[in-house]
């Protein structure tokens, strides 16, 4: 009697020590309750197993991989994202056609205009953009004093007199293709955000 | 008398040519051209010019993305610094040795042409480089020191709780000792009188441990208490199965939110591009790294290359991607939208995914149930204000006691998001 509570008790505790470990902790994901619901089977943007075995103790996939491989074999590196197909155009609700200034042509950007119509709404957006993508190296206000860019440096002060009289079209181009020391933003920041940008820096930050 | 003298005579020599040794040095280190003003105006007004035009890239004593500045006007013709800053590419092209071989030390960086400054403002600002700004470095050094000691009394010290609670353990320890030690000097000292039979025993009576380890409320006491442990880590085990919360892998890039967040203070939206726009957040590609890491190449000031920093060259150089591990993963039962929440609800990042400016190594903070959306769907009220959408609903919603709240408009909705 006494030997069969014991053995209860021994198999009770091993049993919880075993649970507890189903919990995740640093490398260890902890214990799926439904594998095939985490692992997707569809092409997956962010989410990419390579290793053609993982999952295969429960798959009964048609060519033999395993439950979690989801990697597109058709593309470059096994990438299940590619990039658009070349001269693409996306739809967006501006009717904006692309930029088509290369980077060498600043000049020629001086006469592109903003067609992003002024209003309070754009410029409350522009300032929330301007904090997201311009204000690490620019500064809130704009004058270079920025927490990146005091390491980068040569980080323009856009009320500085180099600066404060460029165009609207100039500012797009130099956000769109970089300058100097600063990188192309395009891929970041879609055009009509750009714009946005540019409207609060010509109106807020430079006051004109 | 006069061995005294002589003897006191000497080290006063070696003060005074010391003196003009370091006058000597003085004088070389802050050389400049006489026609440069150090009057304390022109000063000023070069510093107002110095900060507003030139201060992101040149430093006065140091080398920066420029070169240092101090001692300008005595290395270069004044005719020559004002044509260069006024526009130094034409300066370059024009061909002159100088400006070409400072051009090419300096990585080829164009330095912007600045036309609306006047031969005077240059004069102004001249005054500046070579006379201003020495109070600064002081000035740096105090107030650097300054935040430190800011830093130090401002916040609650957990760590003093720690000290406060093993004070008090010791403080009990002790009193126990004291007293088991006034047991027994009582007990020896009672020995020693002459007492009744009844009351030495008493005195002299042993606790029988045995006979307490075998008392049946003993035996179930402790039944009871393993019982329950055992079924509380059973059933908290079973909790945490398909609940990733706290799952930290280790990523191909040793990447600190703590420095870039937290220290640098970048928005989550510089580089997770898609977290306003789309489902996903968006991991960063390569290109969006290198708008920063094409000059800081190393972290805190350090020479050379961080090998950490060096894998996201090899990635762009071989146009491979860089396997990052995915932390947060919801099943396929489930459908969320990061821009239905970011930028409709308003919701902030750290709301869900915790004080990620504070991750070295990112860890995933919240549990992700069914739970815990519900409940906050159940709790979170409706941004209405200004937004149109909303009208027909408030107006709908007006007779109830509570405020409009995420659950009021289908936020506890089965295909809301399983679908």
């Amino acid at each position: 009697m006494k030997i069969i509570k014991s053995i209860y008790l021994v198999a009770l505790s091993a049993a919880s020590l075993g649970v507890v470990s189903c919990g995740a902790s640093g490398d260890d994901q902890g214990l799926e309750y439904a594998p095939q619901m985490y692992h997707s089977v569809a092409y997956e943007p962010l989410t990419q197993i390579q290793n053609e075995e993982a999952g295969s103790w429960l798959s009964n996939r048609e060519d033999g991989k395993g439950e979690f491989f989801n990697s597109n074999v058709h593309n470059p590196h096994n990438m299940n994202m590619r990039e658009p197909v070349a001269n693409t155009v996306a739809r967006n609700q501006y009717d904006m056609l692309p930029y088509r200034l290369k980077v060498a042509d600043l000049e020629g950007a001086n006469a592109v205009e903003n067609p992003v119509e002024l209003t309070d709404q754009v410029l409350a957006d522009g300032k929330r953009l301007f904090t997201q993508y311009c204000s690490p190296c620019h500064g809130d206000g704009g004058q270079g004093d920025g927490k990146v860019g005091e390491v980068i440096g040569g980080v323009a002060n856009l009320t500085g007199g180099a600066y404060i009289n460029l165009t609207e079209g100039h500012i797009f181009h130099v956000i769109t293709h970089g300058k100097g020391r600063m990188g192309a933003h395009g891929s970041q920041i879609s055009p009509e955000r750009r714009w946005k940008i540019v409207h609060y820096v010509k109106q807020e930050i430079q006051k004109q | 008398m006069s061995i005294k003298r002589s003897l006191l005579s000497v080290p006063f020599r070696f003060c005074n040519m010391a003196l003009i040794f370091f006058l000597l040095i003085g004088i070389n280190a802050f050389a400049a051209d006489p026609e440069v003003s150090d009057s304390e105006e022109a000063v000023k007004a070069g510093e107002s010019l110095f900060n507003a035009n030139c201060k992101t890239c040149h430093k006065l004593d140091q080398k920066f993305t420029g070169p240092a500045l101090r001692g300008v006007s005595d290395r270069r013709d004044i005719a020559w610094i004002q044509a260069f800053i006024k526009n130094s590419q034409k300066v370059i092209q024009e061909g002159d040795p100088v400006a070409n071989e400072l051009f090419a030390e300096f990585n080829n960086t164009v330095m912007p042409a600045h036309p609306f400054l006047s031969d005077e403002d240059v004069m102004n600002l001249l005054s500046y480089i070579e006379f201003g700004g020495k109070e600064e470095v002081a000035a740096a050094g105090a107030a650097g020191e300054g935040a430190q000691a800011g830093a130090a009394s401002g916040g609650v010290p957990s760590e003093y709780l720690t000290i406060i609670l093993a004070v008090l353990v010791l403080v009990l320890l002790l009193i126990l000792i004291v007293l088991g030690l006034i047991v027994s000097v009582l007990s020896k000292y009672l020995n020693k009188q002459h007492l009744d039979e009844e009351d030495k025993e008493f005195i002299n009576q042993k606790t029988d441990f045995k006979k307490v380890l075998k008392s049946d409320a003993f035996v179930i006491i402790i039944t009871a208490l393993v019982v329950a442990l055992v079924a509380k880590t059973a059933i908290d085990g079973l909790f945490t199965v398909g609940v990733q919360q706290g799952y930290a892998p280790t990523q191909p890039i040793a990447f600190s939110h703590e420095l870039h967040a937290g220290e640098k203070e970048i928005e989550c939206q510089y580089c997770h591009t898609g977290v306003e726009i789309g489902r996903s957040a968006n991991i960063p590609s390569p290109n969006i790294c290198m708008n920063c890491h094409m000059h800081i190449q190393n972290v805190g000031g350090k020479e050379g290359v961080s090998p950490e920093i060096q894998k996201i060259y090899d990635a762009v150089d071989n146009n491979q991607p860089i396997e990052w591990v995915r932390v947060h993963n919801l099943p396929d039962l489930a459908y969320f939208n990061h821009s239905q929440h970011v930028n409709v609800g308003g919701i902030e990042c750290q709301t869900c995914h915790g004080p990620i400016e504070e991750m070295e190594v990112v860890r995933q903070h919240s549990a992700l149930t069914m739970g815990w959306c519900i409940d906050c769907h159940r709790q979170t009220e409706i941004k209405t204000a200004g937004n149109e959408y909303y009208d027909k609903l408030v107006q709908l919603h007006s007779e109830s006691k509570d405020a409009l709240k995420v659950k009021d408009i289908g936020g506890l909705e089965c295909a809301k998001c399983h679908y």
